[in-house]
């Protein structure tokens, strides 16, 4: 048997990275890994194994994602193009910083289901956590992808 | 930065070193675990100590008028509907998480038509039983002393007033904002999803 501790060390990285990606905001993500950590700690004495542990912890988050509309409100709208006088090579930090903008330009689900790709997520499992099938979940995020893409085009044209 | 291999090495360069340690997150659930759900079990406590006290004096004081009998039922059954639809709620909370995304916008969308049910009908019940039953009860206690009656009946009368047509549609009007934003963003989810 996993305990919490271990099941803490092991997904809590994967889980900030996904609601970081959803919000744009460190202290947003943060909050929302530890409400998904409380609901985790809740229900682990009741989780049977019919899905994979990723999986369930996943759908924690990104339902905690959606739900949390006050952090809608909040969340920083992606605005292209920004630093435009700044013509200049980025650091990784400035690179994911750009990545992160151009995600929060995105849907909400879209969010999610290219945050849960980016993690590295099986698009079977993504299709689980989302409640799409696999051929669904497949074509959205060769959409997400092309759209991501466009995104960031459009900041290095104006680089 | 366009190959999707390079976004996903520089996805995993996010810094995590600044989440709390496994230790001290423990320490956070054990002082969040129940914030949430709080209020609801006071009310739902509140609900059963008082419906509990308004039949225990029923049973252990002998009144002479029927009216009493009948208005102490009236509101120890509202407080027991009140508790009972608290506790429905916490019960679909404690089920909420378990869901895929689309299942979980639906229980989202379920809950929200709970809430405008329990605004519209519930609450209109229990406050419709709860002022009968106190009308009722206060009789025995005053029918023989007219200014007291008087003075009861009227303090009772503004008290509800007053709820009724100034602290409710207040909160209902504000409650109700929300959950119609709920409502336009699980749709707006919905739609992404289709």
């Amino acid at each position: 048997m996993t305990t919490f501790e271990e099941i803490y060390k092991c997904y809590a990285p994967q889980i900030y990275r996904v609601c970081f990606g959803y919000t744009n905001d460190a202290d947003q993500a943060k909050d929302l890994v530890q409400d998904t950590f409380i609901a985790v700690w809740k229900g682990l004495p009741g989780f049977r194994n019919e899905s994979q542990m990723g999986t369930w912890i996943f759908r924690i988050a990104t339902n905690h994602c959606l739900r949390a509309i006050e952090v809608a409100k909040r969340m920083p709208a992606a605005e292209l193009p920004f630093n435009l006088a700044e013509a200049r090579e980025e650091s990784p930090e400035e690179k994911l910083s750009i990545l992160y903008r151009c995600i929060a330009g995105l849907e909400e689900t879209e969010r999610i289901i290219i945050s849960l790709e980016l993690e590295g997520l099986p698009q079977a499992e993504i299709a689980v956590v989302v409640g799409l099938s696999n051929g669904n979940v497949r074509v959205k995020i060769h959409r997400i992808k092309e759209k991501l893409a466009q995104k960031l085009k459009a900041y290095e044209q104006f680089r | 930065m366009n190959n999707l291999d390079d976004l996903k090495s520089l996805w995993h360069t996010a810094k995590t070193d600044s989440l709390p340690t496994a230790k001290e997150m423990m320490q956070l659930i054990r002082k969040f675990r129940n914030q949430k759900l709080r209020s609801k079990w006071l009310v739902i406590i509140s609900s059963l100590v008082l419906g509990g006290l308004i039949t225990g004096v029923m049973f252990y004081v002998h009144f002479k008028l029927f009216t009493t009998y009948v208005g102490s039922g009236l509101m120890a059954f509202s407080s027991l509907v009140l508790a009972m639809d608290k506790m429905m709620s916490i019960k679909r909370f404690y089920q909420l998480d378990d869901h895929s995304n689309i299942d979980f916008l639906a229980f989202i969308e379920q809950t929200r038509k709970n809430q405008v049910y329990y605004y519209t009908q519930t609450m209109v019940t229990v406050v419709f039983l709860c002022s009968v039953g106190l009308l009722l009860y206060v009789y025995e206690l005053t029918y023989q002393h007219p200014l007291w009656c008087i003075g009861a009946y009227s303090f009772i009368a503004v008290y509800y007033a007053i709820l009724w047509f100034v602290i409710r549609p207040r909160a209902f009007r504000r409650d109700a904002e929300k959950l119609d934003a709920t409502r336009r963003r699980i749709e707006s989810i919905l739609n992404q999803l289709k």
